[in-house]
């Protein structure tokens, strides 16, 4: 059971972090899948665009403290409403609700507790510049794992849609309870109408990688 | 004469045969090739379209009819907008997506 929790956990927890990384859901009746993997932070999440502004989904994240001896496990499942957005001709920018209901896991507790994380995420993108915010709350009985994160890019050149548009991407968090530093990774970003990914290293010498898909 | 005039009357009533049947819609909010795939995902399934093109430069959406299908403008401003974008402007175009994707092509050069 707790293979099977830790598995649906790595799968899962790819896809929460990915809200603060670009729009957290698809388009009407799409699936979107995300991860964002490092050796401290595995977040993974699948969503259901039921409206074109509704998308709900599964989501599991693996939390652990920098010094290795505290981790967390949540699986929950996660709402994505998008609240406010402006069309613009030549940008967009977004204001989204992310949150979720959850069980959570601690290897310094017993048991599971029930994890609320609602968020929000603020977002502005043009074909050359993107820049977003995302702050989140992680909460249970005792535990405050509160989540910020803010991002900003550019891209190299402006790109056809049916070409690869490397972005150089700068991302910024802090979580409560786990960490006392703040992770700083510059990141290469590769955008084509078919995928997304970004590939970094933190300032804690660690591998990121991130990944976003919709079908 | 009159054999001449009738002919080229022929002529000129089978010229938009040969013309493309499309539909153009200008769409703010096209930034990103990602974001903006649920438009050509969704506008190729319709029954009427034979090709779609996205330009995320010049803000447009292309959609091509097949040969005898008539495109459903209603629906297609529907489909970018479930897609997450405002339509602008719509309108018929005689441009096919081979020649939108040339003279995109050109104007990069």
């Amino acid at each position: 059971m707790r293979v099977a929790f830790r598995l649906l956990a790595l799968a899962s927890a790819s896809l929460l972090s990915w809200a603060a990384h670009a729009a957290p859901m698809g388009f009407k009746e799409s699936w979107m899948v995300m991860g964002d993997l490092s050796p401290n932070w595995r977040e993974g999440f699948a969503n259901y665009a039921f409206t074109a502004k509704d998308a709900v989904g599964p989501s599991l994240l693996y939390m652990r403290s920098d010094d290795k001896t505290k981790t967390r496990e949540l699986a929950e499942v996660a709402y994505t409403r998008l609240l406010k957005r402006w069309n613009l001709p030549h940008a967009q920018a977004n204001v989204w609700f992310v949150g979720g209901v959850g069980a959570l896991r601690g290897n310094d507790f017993s048991g599971t507790r029930t994890m609320a994380t609602p968020g929000i995420q603020v977002d502005y993108e043009t074909t050359r510049f993107y820049a977003s915010a995302f702050g989140r709350l992680y909460r249970a009985e005792g535990i405050n794992h509160d989540y910020a994160a803010a991002r900003v890019g550019f891209s190299f050149f402006e790109a056809d849609y049916d070409e690869v548009q490397p972005w150089a991407v700068l991302e910024v968090r802090r979580m409560r309870g786990l960490s006392d530093m703040t992770e700083v990774t510059p990141m290469l970003r590769l955008i084509h109408n078919r995928y997304f990914v970004e590939l970094g290293v933190n300032n804690s010498k660690q591998l990121r990688f991130n990944f976003m898909h919709t079908f | 004469m009159r054999n001449i005039i009738v002919s080229l009357a022929i002529a000129m009533a089978a010229l938009p045969a040969f013309a493309a049947n499309s539909v153009k819609a200008t769409v703010n909010g096209m930034v990103c090739a990602f974001c903006a795939q649920g438009i050509e995902k969704t506008i190729a399934k319709m029954d009427a379209t034979k090709a779609v093109f996205v330009d995320l430069k010049s803000k447009v959406v292309l959609v091509e009819a097949k040969e005898g299908k008539t495109l459903d403008q209603k629906a297609i401003g529907a489909a970018i907008v479930d897609a997450g974008y405002d339509v602008v402007k719509m309108e018929a175009s005689t441009t096919s997506v081979d020649e939108m994707k040339a003279a995109a092509k050109s104007a990069k050069k």
